[in-house]
């Protein structure tokens, strides 16, 4: 009888161990991270990484908006300096520990300290964005932050997520003063980062979700399903493609429009697309002496037909947008929507006017965002049927970001990367060209404009704002956006739950995995 | 023998040298700035002067050289810049997928093309000698990535039989380091092939014409005992030079076969700095393809009179 119970118990464990199987999602990476060390020694893979492990005050929401994460609310004072977070009780680290306003108080110290060497370090030393003044945590759920004068960018600024979505670490991340592995309060922790071949992310079982009923952008309910998420770093988007086809990976992150087309067409392979607040132009140097004629470079604006540049570019994902404010952005409107129009009868009379007898003007493109290099060609095609030469050059990308950097350049097709807010979009191009070379518009109302829409806070007025700023680009046409770039997943069928948004970094607590 | 050895190494380190200044004259002519790279397109003249200073680039190159071939000497390639780790550690961990995937696939590659070329010389203009030259030229016109595409298709998505990316060590998990490794060492193999077939055939023709090969069959030596034990070794020596120098190739890099089968090798290591700007893992990884092809040379030379007694180290 005992020896019954005994095989029955063994028996049962047996298979109660191989009824549990592990729920793994496999994701395909374009490119290792640089580190685990959020915001600090970051790309967009970094980025992304990072915000699965690390949380912060703040977050985006769906819409792209900025609401609470791990505070519970956030209280502005009247005059505009000091924001008061109250956090969640509850919460805790991935170490075990609950979180207080005495690692709130850490995580901002070490993020201030210019040692840390935290890549948004500017938004908040008064170097390029707010300067915070003072940090105090009058009680373990509060946190005070207090502003040198008002800033309607810090929320925004804190949420990004080139700063790491600013995410409050746990001070054992840090050992004699070194780096050494995130402890946050994020759904998933860090398991293994095998250099240049996967990073393994586990579930963290204590995590205390928001009460939320579901996730919304970067903040909500992030409670997850998935056991572990391995990373595998595929550079070659071709292997890529036959890792999702052979089922070794279960998801693409990064697929161009030209192989979602193909992808989706494969059966037990599903697509998911976003426009997202990337924005994909044509810059000109105005200080060339051919181009600093406003005429000429309206010239070439009416010579191209953007809408069908853009379909052909896209496969009809995204839509024609010749403004610096993303159309999924809540500030774009009918004004924004205003832009050049394909007239070939203009170009040509401005072109007569400017005395321009066809002179070469060289556009600088790369194949490293095949896009832009697409888009120079369809460009160049365009502007040559209204008398304009434009040679193409094609540079390595690390070579073209140089002479973007330094504004050695006549014309250049660039990416920009996605600004979450219509002010850090215009404060990516606008600027004194003395001082920084790499802003395409020098004009002062401009400036002045932009300084306004960063320090104001007020929707409304920030709207008249954006506007004036897109109405007076469209005149000055120091570059022409053409529009905004797509995020396209691919997945296989089994994979639920997974929805791609504006901000182009995939959100993986959101999935769910039924292989059959 | 130890004096020859000595001799040779102590050539090397001029060698080096040379290649050392070369490498970090030349990376940093290439237009791109690192730190640029590593902000984008959202860096502020502020951020990038703090990142140019923490990553040493403000010193002057003399400075920058002097800085880097001091930690050289005491045996530290200093830092990646891309992910701040280690570089020595870095390069080995990497050479060590390269090198293993490389030394089994030109050792595969020798054992069948030696003697195919044999025989295939011993049977000239046959429809077999027919037969393997025109494999072997096959074998040399088809790309490395092509046909690891085409194998990928093939065994990994078709069939199903064997993984199509990653890669596991072989300490972690032997048989299943294996699966992994399969498709690129064939791949590898097949590429290498051509060139050495041919090769010793070349080289057993001419042999095979010698008179001491007409002595041997002569003296009533079969066919057998007068490839194998006569043709072979002097036919082997020039193709023992090519394999080295294949060798020596390859282990500098299979950058396109590691991109198309995602192997964490030391080619695709160098890919990646470049791009990067990363220029203590690129000074890294070009010192260390110099020493092995130092090392490969020198083991070929010392193997070769084995093959070819006229020699003499």
């Amino acid at each position: 009888m005992k020896k019954a119970f005994i095989l029955a118990g063994g028996l049962s464990a047996v298979l109660m161990g191989n009824a549990y199987a592990e729920n793994v999602l496999n994701v395909a990476l374009n490119a290792d991270i640089r580190s685990t060390d959020p915001g600090v020694n970051r790309d967009t893979n970094s980025d992304a990484v990072m915000l699965h492990l690390t949380e912060g005050l703040v977050a985006f929401r769906e819409d792209a908006t900025v609401g609470p994460l791990l505070a519970k609310d956030i209280q502005v004072s009247e005059d505009g300096l000091r924001y008061t977070f109250h956090l969640r009780d509850g919460v805790k680290f991935q170490n075990g520990a609950p979180l207080t306003s005495a690692e709130v108080l850490w995580t901002w110290h070490r993020y201030l300290d210019p040692k840390t060497q935290w890549r948004c370090l500017g938004e908040f030393d008064g170097h390029g964005g707010a300067k915070i003044v003072d940090v105090a945590a009058p009680d373990p759920l509060t946190v005070v932050f207090t502003l040198d004068k008002p800033n309607g960018m810090f929320l925004t600024s804190t949420s990004l997520p080139e700063c790491g979505g600013s995410g409050i670490l746990h001070p054992d991340s840090v050992v004699d003063g070194k780096w050494k592995a995130p402890i946050g309060t994020g759904p998933f922790k860090l398991g293994e980062w095998k250099t240049g071949q996967y990073i393994d992310l586990l579930r963290f079982a204590d995590y205390k979700p928001r009460d939320e009923a579901g996730p919304d952008g970067y903040t909500g309910n992030k409670s997850t399903t998935l056991d572990r998420v391995r990373l595998l770093v595929i550079p070659d988007p071709a292997a890529a493609k036959a890792a999702l086809l052979s089922k070794n990976v279960d998801m693409l992150i990064d697929v161009t429009p030209l192989d979602s087309q193909e992808l989706a067409a494969t059966p037990g392979v599903k697509i998911s697309s976003s426009g997202t607040m990337s924005v994909n132009a044509l810059l000109f140097q105005t200080r060339d002496p051919l181009l600093k004629d406003v005429r000429m470079r309206q010239a070439i604006a009416y010579s191209l037909d953007t809408t069908q540049i853009v379909a052909a570019l896209t496969n009809g994902l995204s839509k024609a947008n010749n403004s610096m404010v993303a159309s999924g952005s809540k500030y774009h409107t009918a004004v924004e929507d205003q832009g050049y129009g394909f007239d070939p009868t203009k170009a040509q009379r401005l072109l007569s006017e400017a005395g321009y007898k066809g002179q070469p003007i060289k556009l600088l493109v790369n194949k490293r965002y095949p896009s832009i290099f697409d888009m120079g060609v369809f460009a160049q095609a365009m502007a040559k049927a209204s008398g304009i030469n434009l040679e193409l050059e094609t540079l390595e990308w690390g070579t073209q970001l140089e002479r973007y950097q330094t504004g050695n350049f006549q014309m250049m097709g660039f990416p920009y990367s996605e600004r979450l807010d219509p002010a850090l979009s215009f404060d990516s191009v606008t600027g004194d060209k003395d001082k920084e070379p790499r802003k395409v518009w020098d004009n002062p109302d401009a400036k002045q404009w932009l300084q306004e829409a960063m320090r104001e806070s007020d929707p409304a007025k920030r709207q008249a704002l954006f506007d004036k700023l897109h109405q007076q680009m469209i005149k000055d046409v120091p570059l022409i956006p053409l529009y905004n770039g797509n995020s396209i997943s691919a997945l296989r069928d089994y994979v639920q739950g997974f929805r791609s948004w504006p901000v182009s970094k995939p959100r993986l607590w959101t999935v769910s995995v039924r292989r059959t | 023998m130890m004096r020859f050895i000595s001799q040779r190494l102590a050539m090397a380190l001029p060698t080096l040298l040379l290649i050392s200044l070369m490498v970090f004259a030349i990376i940093r002519l290439v237009p791109g700035d690192p730190a640029l790279l590593m902000l984008g397109d959202m860096a502020d003249a502020h951020s990038l002067e703090v990142t140019r200073a923490a990553l040493g680039l403000d010193q002057s190159l003399p400075v920058q050289f002097l800085i880097w071939g001091k930690a050289v000497l005491s045996g530290d390639l200093g830092h990646s810049i891309t992910t701040n780790q280690a570089v020595l550690p870095l390069i080995l961990d990497r050479f060590q997928v390269s090198a293993g995937i490389v030394l089994v696939s030109v050792l595969l590659a020798a054992l069948i093309a030696v003697p195919a070329g044999l025989f295939a010389a011993w049977k000239q203009n046959s429809s077999l000698d027919f037969s393997v030259v025109a494999t072997a030229t096959l074998l040399l016109s088809i790309p490395s990535f092509w046909l690891g595409l085409l194998l990928l298709y093939g065994f990994g998505i078709k069939l199903g039989w064997l993984p199509v990316v990653g890669y596991v060590s072989f300490g972690d998990a032997p048989w299943q380091a294996l699966s992994y490794v399969v498709l690129p060492i064939v791949t590898l193999t097949l590429v290498e092939l051509g060139a050495i077939t041919r090769m010793a055939r070349a080289s057993a023709i001419e042999v095979l014409r010698l008179e001491y090969i007409t002595h041997a069959r002569a003296k009533g030596l079969s066919e057998g005992a007068v490839l194998w034990r006569h043709a072979l070794r002097n036919a082997f020596a020039p193709t023992l030079t090519l394999i080295g120098l294949i060798l020596g190739n390859l282990l500098s890099g299979i950058a396109v076969l590691e991109t198309v089968f995602t192997l964490p090798g030391i080619g695709r290591l160098m890919v990646d700095a470049i791009y990067a700007r990363d220029y203590p893992v690129l000074q890294g990884c070009l010192l260390l393809v110099t020493f092995v092809y130092v090392l490969v040379n020198l083991l070929v030379d010392l193997l070769y009179p084995l093959f070819d007694p006229r020699v003499k180290l």
